[in-house]
C-alpha cells in the first residue's frame, strides 16, 4: 500500500493497511502486531525533502537545497490530473507562454474581464500530468475552475490518437 | 499460457440458487463460460466452444473445473452439522488479484485498522504467536491457535470477547476461517471465502458462513460480512505490485504474516502462479 492512503498521527505518518508508524526521517518506529518489537531499520520508507511557496507544496531528492520559484502574487487554486502529453496541453493553451520549464502563464477571458492563470506541470507518467493552477487574489476562483475544466475536456478529447 | 496445475482445481462460479434456464455469462481464469440450469433442472456450464465443464455443487454455489480436476472438491462437515444456518452472501466485484483476495482473508494484523471496532480496535492489536503448517495429506495450508481481541467479532457477539480462529486454504481461490461461536461455545463458527478468479487482476469473491445462530436476520448476517468485504476491496484495489509476489523482495514479513508466508509457499510449490508474479517485488 501507499504511504499516501495512510492517516497522519502527531509525527507520524502510519499506514492504512496495518497500521505501522513511520517518522520524519522515513524510519518505521512501531508496528502494532508486534508492540515489543523494536523494527528492523531496514523498514524505512524514501524521505524527500519538502517546501511550501504560496500554497503550493514542493519535492525534491533529500538533502537537496531547493530553488522556488517565485509565485508572489498568486494564489493556490487547484490541482487536477490531465490525460495527455505535454504536447497536447501547451497545443490546448493558446497565448500562454511558458515562463520556465513545466511553468504556463496566459490570460483567460471570463464574462468581460480578464483573469491571469499560471499552470505549474508535473509529470506524472507517459500520458498523465498533473496540472497545479494558480491565479491571481481577486479573481472569480468558481469561473477559473470551470475555465479548467473545459479546457481539460477539450485537451482531452482533441489529443492525438 | 495457463499452467495445467492452474486449469485442473475447482473454482466457483455462481450461486446455486440465483442460477435459472437463462444463466449467468461470466469467466474463469479469463476464459468465457456459461452457466445455466438445464432441462432436468441439473446446472451445467458450458465454454466458449459449447463444451460442457465438470461441475460440482456444493456449499450452495457451482464449482467448475476449467481442465481435468486433479481431486475432489475439498469438504466442510460443519456444514451438515443439525442446527447451522447456511448463509451465502451474494458477490463482491473486486479489481485486484484472485490471490491477493485469499492472502487478505488469512491476515489478521489489518483487523484494528480496516474493520475499526467490529473486528478489532487500538490499542488491542497484538498479534500474538501462532502456529501454521502445510498439512501433506490433504494439502492444505492451516493456521490454528490464532487469537485476538475483538470489540464486536460476530453479530451474535454480545460485546468484546477474545477469539479464537483456525484459517485453512482449502484451494488455491478458496479458504475457510473458524472462529468461536458466541451462540455455542465449543463449537466453530465457519465463514468462508471462494474467489472466482475472472483474470490475474479481477475476481469476484463469493462468501458463504455456516453458524449457529437463531436470532439474527439472514439479512443482517449478510450484511455485516458484505460491509467486512466492501472494507476490504478498499485496500486490495490499492495493493501494489497487482499481482501476487512469490519470490521475496522488498516486503519484509513479520511473525504476524506467517499463515501468508505459507500460502506463497504453497502456491509456488504447486505452480498456481495464476494472479502471481515470480520476480522479486
Amino acid at each position: 500500500m501507499r504511504l499516501s492512503h495512510g492517516f497522519v498521527r502527531g509525527e507520524s505518518l502510519n499506514c492504512i493497511y496495518h497500521g505501522w508508524v513511520y517518522g520524519a526521517n522515513g524510519g518505521c518506529s512501531r508496528i502494532p502486531a508486534h508492540p515489543e518489537l523494536v523494527p528492523p531499520a531496514s523498514i524505512k520508507a524514501e524521505v524527500f525533502s519538502c517546501a511550501q511557496a504560496n500554497g503550493v507544496m514542493f519535492a525534491g531528492p533529500a538533502g537537496a537545497t531547493m530553488d522556488l520559484p517565485d509565485l508572489v502574487g498568486w494564489r493556490a487554486l487547484r490541482s487536477m490530473p490531465f490525460e495527455c502529453s505535454q504536447q497536447d496541453l501547451e497545443q490546448g493553451l493558446p497565448g500562454f507562454a511558458a515562463v520556465a520549464p513545466g511553468r504556463f502563464e496566459g490570460k483567460v477571458t471570463l464574462g468581460g474581464t480578464k483573469a491571469q492563470l499560471c499552470l505549474l506541470v508535473q509529470e506524472l507518467a507517459l500520458g498523465k500530468r498533473m496540472v497545479h493552477a494558480l491565479c491571481g487574489p481577486q479573481h472569480d476562483a468558481v469561473a477559473l475552475s470551470r475555465w479548467l475544466e473545459a479546457l481539460r475536456l477539450r485537451v482531452e478529447e482533441e489529443k492525438a490518437a | 499460457m495457463i499452467p495445467k496445475a492452474v486449469m485442473d482445481e475447482w473454482y466457483p462460479v455462481a450461486m446455486a440458487s440465483l442460477i435459472g434456464a437463462q444463466g449467468r455469462q461470466t469467466q474463469i481464469l479469463g476464459l468465457p463460460i456459461r452457466v445455466f440450469r438445464q432441462a432436468d433442472g441439473a446446472i451445467a456450464v458450458h465454454g466458449a466452444d459449447g463444451k460442457a465443464l465438470p461441475v460440482i455443487l456444493r456449499f450452495g454455489h457451482v464449482w467448475v473445473c476449467p481442465g481435468t480436476p486433479a481431486h475432489d472438491l475439498f469438504t466442510v462437515p460443519e456444514a451438515d452439522q443439525p442446527g447451522r444456518r447456511l448463509v451465502d452472501c451474494g458477490v463482491v466485484r473486486v479489481k485486484c488479484s484472485p490471490l491477493r483476495a485469499v492472502e487478505n482473508f488469512l491476515d489478521i494484523a489489518h483487523f484494528p485498522f480496516v474493520h475499526t471496532d467490529i473486528l478489532g480496535a487500538e490499542p488491542h492489536t497484538e498479534v500474538n504467536r501462532y502456529e501454521v503448517q502445510i498439512r501433506e495429506d490433504s494439502d492444505e495450508v492451516w493456521a490454528t491457535k490464532v487469537h485476538f481481541y475483538q470489540p464486536q467479532a460476530a453479530k451474535s457477539a454480545a460485546g468484546g470477547i477474545v477469539t479464537e480462529y483456525m484459517y485453512r486454504v482449502a484451494a488455491p481461490t478458496a479458504a475457510v476461517l473458524y472462529k468461536t461461536c458466541p451462540a455455542r461455545p465449543g463449537e466453530w463458527d465457519v465463514i468462508g471465502i471462494f474467489v472466482q478468479p475472472l483474470s490475474e487482476e479481477l475476481c469476484d469473491v463469493w462468501p458463504w458462513m455456516a453458524l449457529y445462530d437463531d436470532t439474527t436476520p439472514m439479512a443482517s448476517l449478510i450484511q455485516f460480512q458484505q460491509m467486512i468485504f466492501l472494507q476490504d476491496r478498499s485496500i486490495l484495489e490499492n495493493q501494489i505490485p497487482r499481482l501476487l509476489p512469490l519470490d521475496p523482495g522488498m516486503e519484509i514479513p513479520t511473525q504476524a504474516d506467517l499463515t501468508s508466508i505459507a500460502y506463497r509457499r504453497w502456491l509456488k510449490r504447486k505452480g498456481l502462479t495464476y494472479g502471481a508474479q515470480m520476480v522479486a517485488a
